[in-house]
């Protein structure tokens, strides 16, 4: 083929990845909201933001650490898939982990090992991959305010909504106290 | 134009004829005619440049109150606008720079919008070096296909910033080894440049940017055997610099060539720097073993790089004489030495401080030749610092200090009297 029809025919091409590409990014996820299994993560959001991606909340996860025997077998940054149950409050605990993909129906996430710490007791700190949620500018240090009065409120709790498929994680919804985090008075004040 | 305005004085004192005065006047005639209306080049760009990123700021917003189906309609919305200019100027406007290289700027940063709406919408982790590492990569077969140096130039500051990113400002920091591979990846395009347009100033931005990209990301290299970086640094500067003296580059006007410029002055100021006892203080206490550190990324880039720089340097200098080569040329040789003797012996300082010195008074030399006063106070400038690092070594008594200072002052004095009077003689 001669230049002059390779490069249209390129072009095309480049047109067809740079759509597939977010297309892709949608198809997935919006699949793993329609069909994957939800969970409810305690966290503790705070407020940073990207240059092009606005702001957004941090999530700090509770009871995010797991006792292990060696520290030799785990490494940070690794790849690990978390196996998680459900307490008797209905808030996601860690299982078990495992470094191959689990099989079967149970619930798990893929994630990366964090801190290893060396104390008395060794543990491992999960880095779950939602820790991100993105909010409009104004709203994202409302909520992280809001956050901050309902953490010294201990009977109010906030917890991460999650969809998890086959070991991908959507993350939902910032909730406190079952109220969605953008919905709360003081965050969602149209002033 | 300025020379136009010559003309009727020229034919008038009888210098040219009106024959050639004509051919002058049509020669510049044709010649803005056919030149691409610059201005319009550079507004061109701008305002694509500018309305992408103001996209890239409106989204970033993250409108709460939009359904999750709009704000996925609204991240199309722009790529698809920058594909149909892309597109039209294809088709309609192949030879148009000013279509090329703007349709395609808007399109680079409309990408960075979709994919940037897309993770907001479902909050899709990651930091930024990764979602600007997949911007960068989607973003790269534009320069090719739309042979857009606009597009090259966004993505080796885009590559750069994810280095940064990745391997400076996150922490625990990874080191960034795909930034290579993706410099690589652009190079054919500015290899391109080089050979069709050398002059132009598509090609000088990339003089610059180039270099400039190496440099910041090579630190990220650095892990725990950093000292190994101050020789891969030495040899980096050293290899622009041979790099911005071959026949090619250094027929480019000075300020084009932003291989010598980033050489010398990266030399230099790490001369400066090593001139101090802290470095080589503690490379006698700490040492090494080279079991330990042959595979580190620092002494394998060390290495690599030193070797390129070197054989650059035989390939120039096998035909000259040893009063031919500019001093900095073999400085990256000569702090491998320094280096080596420095394990062993506090000497390697005095050995730098002296190449501080050798290299200011042949720059002197240098600029007196050419009867170039630039060249001739660089040169002075040179001594002056080492002169004022010294100032901050305590071990040297300030009488000793105080004499050095003077000497230098008065030397500036002097020299540039003896320059503008032998300039006077000439005239």
């Amino acid at each position: 083929m001669n230049k002059r029809k390779l490069l249209p025919a390129a072009f095309i091409v480049v047109v067809l990845v740079q759509l597939y590409i977010p297309a892709k990014m949608i198809f997935d996820r919006e699949n793993i909201l329609s069909s994957g299994r939800e969970f409810k993560f305690r966290a503790a959001p705070v407020d940073p933001n990207d240059p092009f991606r606005g702001k957004y909340i941090v999530l700090n996860f509770m009871n995010n650490t797991i006792d292990i025997q060696g520290l030799d077998e785990w490494k940070m940054n690794e790849s690990i898939y978390v196996i998680l149950s459900t307490d008797e409050d209905g808030f996601a605990e860690i299982k078990s982990i495992s470094k191959e993909k689990p099989s079967g129906n149970q619930g798990f996430v893929k994630a990366k090992v964090g801190n290893l710490m060396f104390n008395d007791e060794k543990k491992l700190t999960i880095e779950y991959p939602f820790d991100r949620f993105y909010m409009e500018e104004t709203k994202a240090p409302r909520a992280e305010t809001e956050y901050n009065k309902a953490s010294r409120d201990s009977t109010r709790t906030t917890w991460a909504l999650v969809s998890i498929k086959d070991g991908e994680a959507v993350l939902k919804d910032v909730m406190i106290d079952g109220v969605s985090i953008g919905k709360l008075h003081g965050v969602n004040d149209m002033k | 134009m300025k020379i136009l305005k010559e003309i009727p004085e020229l034919v008038d004192a009888g210098i040219i004829s009106q024959e050639t005065a004509e051919k002058i006047n049509d020669y510049y005639l044709q010649k803005n005619s056919q030149s691409p209306n610059r201005l319009i080049l550079v507004f061109g760009i701008l305002g694509a440049i500018l309305v992408g990123l103001g996209v890239l700021l409106i989204i970033a917003h993250n409108w709460d109150n939009l359904s999750r189906l709009t704000k996925t309609v609204f991240a199309f919305l722009p790529m698809l606008v920058g594909q149909a200019l892309c597109g039209y100027t294809l088709i309609k406007k192949t030879n148009s720079k000013v279509w090329r290289e703007s349709s395609t700027a808007f399109l680079f940063l409309a990408v960075g919008a979709s994919i940037s709406l897309v993770s907001q919408v479902y909050h899709i982790p990651g930091n930024l070096s990764s979602f600007l590492f997949t911007w960068m990569l989607i973003g790269l077969p534009l320069v090719y296909v739309m042979n857009s140096s606009v597009a090259s130039l966004l993505y080796l500051s885009g590559v750069t910033w994810y280095a940064c990113e990745a391997g400076y400002w996150t922490y625990p920091s990874s080191e960034p080894y795909y930034f290579w591979l993706l410099l690589m990846l652009v190079l054919p395009h500015y290899f391109l440049l080089l050979r069709r347009n050398p002059g132009s100033n598509f090609t000088a931005f990339h003089n610059w940017i180039v270099p400039l990209s190496a440099i910041i990301t090579l630190g990220t290299l650095a892990d725990t055997n950093e000292k190994f970086m101050f020789i891969s640094y030495m040899s980096l500067f050293g290899l622009f610099f041979l790099i911005g003296n071959l026949n090619f580059f250094s027929t480019l006007k000075p300020v084009n060539n932003g291989y010598r410029i980033l050489g010398s002055i990266g030399t230099i100021s790490l001369l400066w720097f090593l001139s101090f006892d802290w470095f080589w203080d503690s490379l006698r206490k700490d040492g090494f073993l080279l079991s330990d550190v042959i595979f580190s990324p620092e002494f394998i880039s060390a290495l690599v790089i030193t070797a390129i720089a070197i054989v650059l340097f035989y390939r120039q200098f096998r035909n000259k004489q040893l009063i031919e080569i500019n001093p900095i040329e073999p400085v990256f040789i000569l702090f491998i030495i320094a280096f080596l003797i420095g394990l062993f012996s506090p000497f390697s300082v005095i050995l730098i401080n002296l190449i501080v010195l050798l290299i200011g008074v042949v720059t002197i030399r240098n600029g007196a030749k050419l009867n170039h006063l630039g060249i001739l106070n660089f040169g002075l400038l040179i001594i002056t610092a080492l002169v004022i690092c010294r100032f901050f070594d305590t071990d040297l008594s300030f009488v000793v200090r105080g004499g050095m200072f003077v000497l230098v002052g008065a030397g500036f004095f002097a020299i540039n009297l003896w320059m503008l009077k032998k300039r006077k003689e000439n005239e």
